[in-house]
């Protein structure tokens, strides 16, 4: 019984089905593999949203500290479909790139190809740290 | 004699360039020229390439200098589902008269049947799209015309399928007359200034018919929107106007004729809203004129957020919706005026045509729908008539200013 209780409110990432759920910021529907990001609140509520973009003004127009969010997930250019670590990741803002909500942010799973497609594209690579200061309030 | 002679050489190079400029015609199919490819790479800039009936399946053509490719009986280009079928990368192209058909799939280069990358002035008319991945792609252009072409696909989730007219980061293009059918946004603008969007049908698109993102200063006028997940997406815009419409079946549980998100200074003028879940959804719209439109059959006509502020709305006509107007707010700030709402069931004693007492068009129920969407089993019982009848009679829970202070007494007839 116990052991219930603990598994139903251990935060875990939910799958994102794409092209049912809607963002929860911005109310498009989550359709691009690319872009797709989620959060997990330290009580394991979900929140999904159609890029990170959209992510960061959701945790900035609502006062919530990052230290509040047990896991913070995306979609990544090189493996679409897949949630990963934002973290873990490197965020590739290039013009010639465009992104769902028009800030051009890419995330990319591994710096080698983040590397690579800066090369191609041009652009400036953030670590997650930086990126969030890049997106700017309310678009 | 000098001057003779330099009459005549002037004279000579006046023939060599009026030759060098004149265009050319080459065939293709009918004469030596076997490929498109092969077309191109002879042709000389400003000649004209027919292209006669039959099938070419020539991998991804790019056309680089200003031609115009014309097809004759709608010759067929096939991508075989691993190409994008035409690129273009030249200023000044035009391109007529072809089935542009199975364009490969590709999540990191958006293929599209035809592609205009970062140039200007080209003209893509009556051609016939079908089973695409994006439909017609423009990128960084400007004074485009993309007039009288069908696009169809048969996509089933919005994940696996691209928009029909996609545009991005452009300026001056005109989308005339085009049919579109089955994508994901039937029509695309992000970052778009000054352009138009005018006589087309969008309709079975699996999210939505038209969608704006960060584009201002556009128009649309005299689109059929059907059948969409939403009809219209006007996102994150400034200056759009709105005008001749029809906003046709957008039914789902998620879906709306029109919806409004963040958007600023717009013109909403003599559309059509017919039995759409919900026919104008506004969240975040500001100063929006919304005009002489009519709602008819729809689960709700408008449904406007707290966050939405000085729109007007006005001699607009509200037939037969289950729901007139919802909000979520107490408060109402914006205007509504001089409407016909055939749920009014005040008196015109004065016989100026206008009622003599003010509409309430939010019902207490909506409110109760909002928070708990499945009490929509109770609608039309006895307890929530009561319910009604009580709220309209003291105002507790619907906003006490919102209300249509000279409700029209008849139906407006618009000229």
């Amino acid at each position: 019984m116990i052991l219930l209780v603990v598994s139903v409110c251990t935060p875990k990432e939910s799958p994102i089905m794409y092209g049912m759920e809607k963002c929860h910021y911005c109310q498009m529907a989550i359709v691009d593999q690319k872009f797709g990001s989620e959060m997990v609140t330290l009580k394991g509520k979900v929140y999904k949203f159609d890029a990170t973009e959209c992510l960061i003004n959701y945790v900035r127009t609502n006062n919530i500290d990052w230290q509040d969010l047990s896991m913070i997930l995306t979609n990544t250019l090189d493996k679409p479909g897949e949630l990963i670590t934002v973290e873990h990741c490197y965020f590739l803002q290039s013009e010639n790139m465009p992104s769902p909500m028009g800030m051009f942010i890419n995330p990319i799973s591994k710096k080698h190809l983040a590397l690579e497609y800066q090369s191609k594209q041009n652009g400036n690579i953030y670590s997650w740290d930086e990126v969030k200061d890049v997106v700017k309030e309310g678009y | 004699m000098i001057k003779i002679k330099e009459i005549l050489f002037s004279l000579f190079l006046c023939i060599l360039t009026v030759n060098s400029i004149q265009a050319d015609t080459l065939f293709v199919n009918t004469g030596h020229i076997k490929s498109i490819k092969e077309a191109i790479s002879r042709a000389k800039s400003y000649d004209v390439i027919l292209v006669s009936k039959g099938i070419y399946k020539e991998n991804n053509i790019v056309i680089n200098k200003p031609i115009k490719l014309i097809g004759q009986d709608l010759p067929i280009l096939d991508g075989e589902k691993k190409y994008e079928i035409i690129t273009i990368t030249s200023d000044s192209v035009e391109v007529n008269g072809f089935q542009i058909q199975h364009v490969g799939k590709s999540y990191t280069m958006d293929w599209a049947g035809i592609k205009v990358d970062e140039k200007d002035h080209v003209v893509i008319s009556n051609n016939k799209l079908y089973d695409t991945f994006f439909g017609i792609y423009l990128k960084k252009t400007k004074h485009c015309k993309v007039w009288n072409n069908s696009l169809e696909t048969t996509s089933v989730d919005e994940v696996n399928s691209g928009n029909g007219i996609h545009l991005w980061d452009c300026e001056n293009i005109s989308i005339v007359g085009n049919h579109i059918v089955g994508h994901r946004d039937g029509i695309y603008f992000e970052f778009v200034e000054e352009s138009e969007v005018r006589d087309n049908i969008s309709e079975n698109n699996l999210r939505y018919g038209l969608h704006f993102m960060f584009s201002n200063n556009d128009i649309y006028d005299g689109n059929i929107f059907k059948n969409n997940g939403t009809g219209v997406a006007v996102m994150f815009s400034k200056n759009i106007i709105m005008t001749n419409n029809i906003f046709l079946e957008n039914w789902g549980s998620a879906s709306f004729g029109l919806l409004f998100k963040e958007i600023y200074d717009g013109i909403l003028y003599r559309n059509v809203f017919q039995e759409n879940t919900v026919g104008l959804y506004a969240d975040g719209a500001n100063r929006i004129e919304v005009k002489e439109n009519e709602f008819i059959k729809n689960g709700w006509a408008i449904n406007i957020l707290g966050n939405s502020q000085d729109n007007t709305i006005s001699r607009n006509n509200f037939l037969s919706n289950t729901f007139d107007v919802a909000t979520n707010t107490k408060t109402n700030p914006n205007l509504f005026e001089g409407n016909y709402w055939d749920q009014y069931t005040g008196y015109d004693l004065d016989k100026n045509g206008i009622g003599d007492v003010p509409f309430r068009p939010i019902k207490v129920f909506s409110y109760v729908i909002g928070k708990i969407p499945e009490s929509i089993i109770l609608l039309r019982s006895l307890f929530i008539e009561m319910l009604n009848f009580a709220e309209k009679v003291a105002p507790v829970l619907t906003p006490e200013t919102l209300f249509d202070e000279s409700p029209n007494m008849t139906r407006i007839e618009y000229d």
